[in-house]
């Protein structure tokens, strides 16, 4: 299942773009720009554990932008009716692993293609988190909440830590436990995994449950970061996970893949996107270079996979 | 062999990280950076702004740093340009924020770094601001609720304050679309014979303006005047009329003056739009942005002037 070599490739990949960086401009590599990147990249690197899990399980989750921005918004507006973290909290969790469980539900029982069911959820939870907030942003925490974003423990930034804790907790679950095995299995070959009498209904609807609560999560550092939840928070954020997931190695036919390529590939593209700010690349060339880095990595990938299975 | 190249290669970035930290602060001796932060640069409005931007930085000697977000509602992607920008040790940071109050967080991180702001087009929440401790040095920009009441006055004047008038709403919760509407919305209160009749977001996006007039059109058969909060989203709303065979018997007012809505208001398929002078707003927000790193005082708000045109001053 793990296979040492490719990720190791990722993270030489990961490795030469700071290399290259370091060389081009002088702001990049000093403490206070990695701890920066590192930042920037764990909301985009929290919904991307998500989009793992249902990518390995040979699935695919367009909506957890807008599970993002709904989540957000309960969190948000729950905040703002004057409920503590203790209630807000598990209440925006909720939201977005009950969007994730429809989901799931969706794809096993009512045996329709993943990228129909989320689609349409993409529409549904934007739709209805412009219709909770009447289309306004919900603005202005509680400095005990925006620590969650805003605080450091010693010189790292809050949300590193939380993602640090996020991925933990997501490869345990992934290594070491039979809802992770049957993750790997289901999208390895799902007839077969039925006909070995595992549920595959179940562990299926659980798979996008578990990506609707890491964009909960994902949602909560973004609301705090910005101060504000926003129902247009979130867009194309599915794209920004579904590269970081493949640009670390997991393969979209489902089976194949780890978080820490995950966490590399996120890394990547936020190293991307700050080493391209640094430089004073133009916006537009930008979206040119952080495409072709997406394509040319899966491309790598897929070479060095038919050599190992030659 | 591989690992090998790797350890090597973390420990010289390692090694490397330690070195460079110490000499980032010596700026100051060559031109100095200042930092153009846009919503975006997909919109002609942007181009022309960072244009003025450019002219009056290359007059003053500074070196001009534009970044912009893909989509001008991205608040955290320019939030993220913002710490990005700050690590290259600008001296000045000109801003176009995406959020009024959203953005006070990367203001936060600005003040913090000792950068000056200068806060330009669209406002930021003066209480979000004040709460988090961020001072700005000054806002450049048009107001935008004056430009609303010049469209409404023009409207009344033209119509002999009889209208059923159809409005295009910016993105809901945004200054510049909001102060633009109520100004428009108040300028036409007191006439009794004009009547909003619909009243619908359309996200400053063409083919949304296009959707949402269609849509209009389909509910209110009787609308004869459209009040668009920006020109893109009128001259989307130029477009469904077309569809609907109504050109020429429906005001189409604008906002921003883009070069496309002047074609049209001389072709006479428009009836007016708000000029404003974004490439203006450019120039005063370096030359600003210039003042404040020499030390020198700049006015709180800088106002820059706003014109309706009409087929009879257009160019």
């Amino acid at each position: 299942m793990i296979v040492p070599a490719r990720q190791f490739g990722t993270l030489v990949g990961l490795l030469a773009l700071c290399v290259i960086l370091w060389i081009l401009t002088p702001y990049f590599m000093t403490v206070s720009n990695l701890l920066n990147v590192a930042e920037q990249t764990s909301i985009n690197a929290i919904v991307a554990v998500g989009m793992t899990f249902v990518i390995l399980s040979g699935g695919i989750d367009l909506s957890v932008g807008s599970i993002v921005a709904l989540s957000g918004v309960v969190l948000g507006t729950s905040l703002q009716a004057g409920h503590s973290l203790a209630v807000a909290l598990p209440l925006s969790l909720a939201a977005g692993l009950l969007c994730g469980l429809a989901n799931g539900a969706l794809v096993s029982w009512g045996g329709l293609p993943p990228f129909i069911v989320t689609l349409g959820t993409m529409s549904i939870a934007r739709g209805a988190a412009l219709l909770f907030t009447e289309g306004r942003p919900v603005s202005g925490f509680d400095p005990s909440f925006r620590v969650l974003a805003t605080g450091r423990v010693g010189f790292v930034p809050a949300p590193v830590i939380e993602t640090t804790m996020v991925y933990a907790a997501a490869h345990f679950v992934l290594a070491h436990t039979t809802f992770g095995r049957y993750v790997y299995a289901i999208g390895g070959n799902e007839e077969a995994t039925r006909l070995s009498g595992v549920s595959v209904r179940f562990h299926k609807t659980m798979i996008y449950g578990v990506s609707g609560l890491m964009s909960a999560l994902a949602a909560v550092i973004l609301t705090a970061r910005l101060n504000s939840a926003q129902p247009i928070a979130g867009m194309m954020y599915e794209l920004d996970a579904i590269a970081a997931t493949v640009i670390g190695g997991t393969s979209l036919m489902g089976g194949d893949g780890t978080l820490s390529g995950t966490l590399v590939g996120a890394l990547i593209m936020g190293v991307l996107r700050n080493g391209l700010n640094l430089l004073g690349v133009s916006s537009f060339l930008q979206q040119i270079v952080i495409g072709a880095v997406i394509v040319v990595a899966v491309l790598i990938d897929t070479v060095l996979k038919r050599k190992n299975r030659t | 062999m591989k690992r090998t190249i790797a350890l090597a290669l973390t420990a010289a970035a390692l090694s490397a990280s330690c070195n460079r930290g110490a000499t980032t602060g010596n700026a100051g001796t060559s031109k100095p950076t200042v930092a153009l932060v846009l919503k975006t640069l997909n919109h002609p409005f942007f181009v022309d702004m960072r244009r003025g931007a450019q002219e009056a930085a290359d007059r003053l000697g500074v070196t001009l740093q534009v970044q912009a977000a893909e989509r001008e509602i991205d608040v955290e992607k320019q939030m993220q340009i913002v710490e990005n920008m700050i690590q290259t040790g600008i001296q000045a940071l000109c801003i176009t924020p995406s959020g009024s109050r959203e953005i006070v967080s990367a203001l936060v991180k600005a003040k913090d770094a000792k950068v000056p702001i200068i806060v330009v087009d669209t406002r930021v929440d003066a209480k979000a601001a004040a709460d988090a401790g961020v001072r700005t040095e000054t806002f450049v920009g048009s107001d935008n609720y004056e430009g609303g009441k010049l469209a409404g006055e023009y409207l009344i004047k033209v119509t002999g304050g009889n209208a059923r008038v159809g409005i295009l709403e910016g993105i809901p919760g945004h200054e510049t679309g909001d102060s633009r509407m109520h100004g428009f919305r108040d300028a036409v209160k007191g006439s009794p014979g004009i009547t909003i009749v619909a009243s619908q977001p359309a996200n400053w996006e063409r083919d949304q303006g296009f959707n949402v007039f269609q849509n209009m059109l389909q509910a209110h058969q009787d609308i004869d005047s459209v009040f668009a909060c920006s020109d893109l989203m009128a001259l989307g709303a130029i477009e469904a009329i077309a569809a609907a065979g109504k050109t020429g018997r429906i005001r189409v007012i604008g906002f921003d003056a883009l070069d496309d809505a002047k074609k049209a208001i001389a072709a006479g398929t428009m009836e007016a739009s708000v000029a404003q002078f974004p490439s203006e707003m450019g120039r005063v927000a370096v030359e600003s942005a210039v003042k404040v790193i020499r030390g020198e005082t700049v006015p709180p708000d800088i106002k820059v002037k706003l014109e309706l045109v009409t087929k009879d001053n257009v160019k």
